[in-house]
């Protein structure tokens, strides 16, 4: 996902239920922005409609100062009533200096109000809007005391096609070591339940785009990380053991859990047994690490690489444990089988 | 059409300069038009016998059809007087204030006559406070300055933004000279004309300190208007014509900070 750190913290920010998000920023930026994040929910059949509202800086607002058109953007946004309004920003009030912090502070729903300083360009890409959201969402949640058993998944591609998929694959995962999810941080989670976040006692990342929030998340309630979903099939494995260490489980149930993954990977594994002998060639790398994860379904099926074979594709996302290898394998049996 | 932007420190006395050379060349039947590039918006307050004439900022924001009387007011000499205005201290962006009077003045057609004086706030260095020297506006820029050292620095800083502009292959502003408005400082004279000549330009009017300047302000006009006879309206005139006359104008060459600071130390 390209763009400036409005839409990374757009793309965390839609996807809080009960919220309003006031971008304060020129009307252009506001609906560049959500055209990108319309055109990527519709491709991963996303149906919400988050609330967005902009405050549309003017020229003249440009000259003057945009404090007053953030205060009325939050007025229009308090009249809904909104468990939440978060107030993510543009290049252009911090280039002219709105003291949007002030403002929010000031405003009559400030108990509700949640200013988190994107900048737009200035803050960096969108990767850093993300993490940024994720972080100013963290002062949501309170201390408290981990619940054994429990974990918190943090920054889940929210724009991604396969982003149930991958989350049905970790609670599988999850299962095995007896660990619940208690919450996603933050998708299609509502503010109560974000505000638990401090309860789970161990915080599991997406994957290294979240990083930089992990940790900070991590310091901030004293809780362990782990860095990222499963990659493929070995990566299930580790995923599990790191897990379950982080967790506190005995390494009987790890070691039983890991026994119980393999034995069921290999039984995924059968029903590609008719391309065992085939040879292939793998096509470009364009998500970084899908090589090794893919060169292991080829030894763990019998499979072999060799460059005139037919050419499969490497998919556009990492992985993610079984789930996403089969997925992954699918695609290359309709190629090898049927051209 | 001559274009001539002046521009100094905050306080240095551009505005009552400016005011007074706008006054001289109307008294030479020259067409004046004055326009106050400082968000102060008061370039032209004793052209207009103390009136605050409204901004072309507010204007263009309370008004769907601007009309050229709803910012251009006539003043002493028939002097066509414009503020640029701005925002509040502390708010807003200043710069892209003076850029949006500008466009609006183009789009009005009404940058014309025989002299066209900006007066133009030089502490802010940034690209909205140089426009006046862009895009063919002034080719001419006067330096207004004591014998202060912030002065003197800002002044430099101005050269700066001349040298930097005068790259550009389409760049037509140039420097004119120096203009020092006494402070009535020990070697003040003698200081600048250095400054000016290290610059690689030169003094071209030394404006020595006067009650004059005081008794027409707090009347609310300009010396030309309040003591015609004086010895400081002369002063004035004689600057003015200097500046008409002049076809001497360069691409300055900006000091080190270490050379202005030793510079002044010279003439301490």
């Amino acid at each position: 996902m390209a763009g400036c750190t409005l839409t990374g913290a757009l793309s965390v920010a839609c996807f809080i239920p009960g919220a309003v998000t006031v971008v304060h920023a020129p009307r252009g930026c506001a609906h560049q922005t959500f055209s990108m994040l319309h055109a990527m929910m519709n491709d991963a059949n996303t149906n919400i409609t988050p609330e967005i509202m902009v405050s549309g800086l003017s020229d003249k607002d440009v000259i003057f100062g945009g404090e007053r058109c953030l205060r009325q953007a939050l007025d229009r946004a308090a009249e809904k009533n909104p468990d939440l309004i978060i107030v993510v920003t543009s290049c252009v009030p911090e280039t002219i200096g709105d003291d949007c912090r002030a403002v929010c502070q000031e405003h009559a729903y400030a108990k509700h109000i949640l200013y988190i300083p994107t900048s737009g360009f200035l803050g960096g890409s969108a990767k850093d809007g993300e993490n940024a959201a994720l972080i100013g969402l963290a002062d949501l949640a309170d201390p408290a005391e981990p619940i054994p058993g429990t974990v918190a998944i943090i920054g889940e591609k929210n724009l991604e096609s396969e982003v149930e998929e991958n989350f049905s694959e970790v609670t599988r995962l999850l299962d095995l070591l007896g660990l619940t999810v208690t919450v996603r941080f933050c998708r299609n989670t509502d503010i109560p339940t974000l505000k638990k976040l401090g309860t789970a006692s161990c915080f599991i990342l997406r994957d290294e785009r979240s990083y930089d929030a992990g940790c900070e998340l991590g310091k901030k309630f004293n809780r362990p990380i782990i860095p990222e979903f499963p990659r493929g099939l070995s990566g299930a494995l580790t995923f599990l053991r790191e897990t379950g260490e982080a967790c506190g489980i005995s390494s009987e149930k790890i070691e039983s859990a890991v026994s119980e993954e393999t034995a069921y990977q290999e039984d995924m594994l059968s029903k590609f047994s008719n391309l065992k002998g085939s040879s292939v060639f793998l096509g470009a790398e364009l998500v970084k690490g899908t090589f090794a994860v893919a060169r292991e379904a080829i030894k763990r099926i019998g499979m072999t690489e060799s460059p005139g074979s037919a050419e499969v594709r490497l998919p556009f996302y990492l992985p993610v444990g079984i789930s996403g290898t089969m997925k992954m394998l699918y695609l290359w049996r309709r190629k090898i089988l049927h051209g | 059409m001559r274009q001539i932007a002046f521009y100094g420190k905050g306080g240095i006395g551009k505005s009552t300069t400016s005011a007074n050379l706008s006054a001289a060349f109307s008294e030479m039947n020259l067409d004046v038009m004055q326009i106050g590039c400082d968000p102060k918006h008061d370039s032209t307050r004793m052209l207009m016998h103390g009136r605050w004439i409204p901004t072309v900022l507010e204007q263009m924001y309370e008004h769907k059809e601007l009309k050229t009387e709803d910012i251009i007011y006539h003043g002493f000499g028939n002097i066509r007087c414009v503020e640029a205005g701005g925002p509040e201290p502390g708010i807003g962006c200043a710069g892209r204030g003076i850029i949006a009077t500008f466009q609006l003045l183009e789009k009005m057609d009404a940058l014309f006559g025989d002299v066209v004086i900006y007066d133009v706030l030089g502490d802010v260095v940034c690209g909205g406070f140089a426009m006046p020297m862009r895009d063919g506006y002034a080719q001419e820029v006067y330096l207004v300055t004591s014998g202060e050292l912030m002065s003197l620095y800002a002044a430099n800083n101005i050269c700066k933004a001349i040298a930097r502009i005068s790259e550009r292959s389409s760049a037509k502003c140039r420097l004119g000279g120096v203009i020092c408005n006494a402070k009535n400082m020990e070697n003040e004279r003698e200081l600048v004309e250095e400054f000016a000549k290290r610059i690689g330009s030169r003094l071209v009017c030394y404006i020595p300190r006067s009650n004059a300047v005081r008794a027409a302000e707090v009347n609310c006009m300009t010396v030309i208007e309040h003591n015609p006879e004086s010895e400081q309206a002369e002063v004035y005139r004689n600057c003015a014509k200097i500046i008409l006359d002049n076809t001497d104008l360069r691409i300055p060459t900006p000091l080190a900070l270490e050379e202005l600071e030793e510079l002044a130390r010279n003439y301490l």
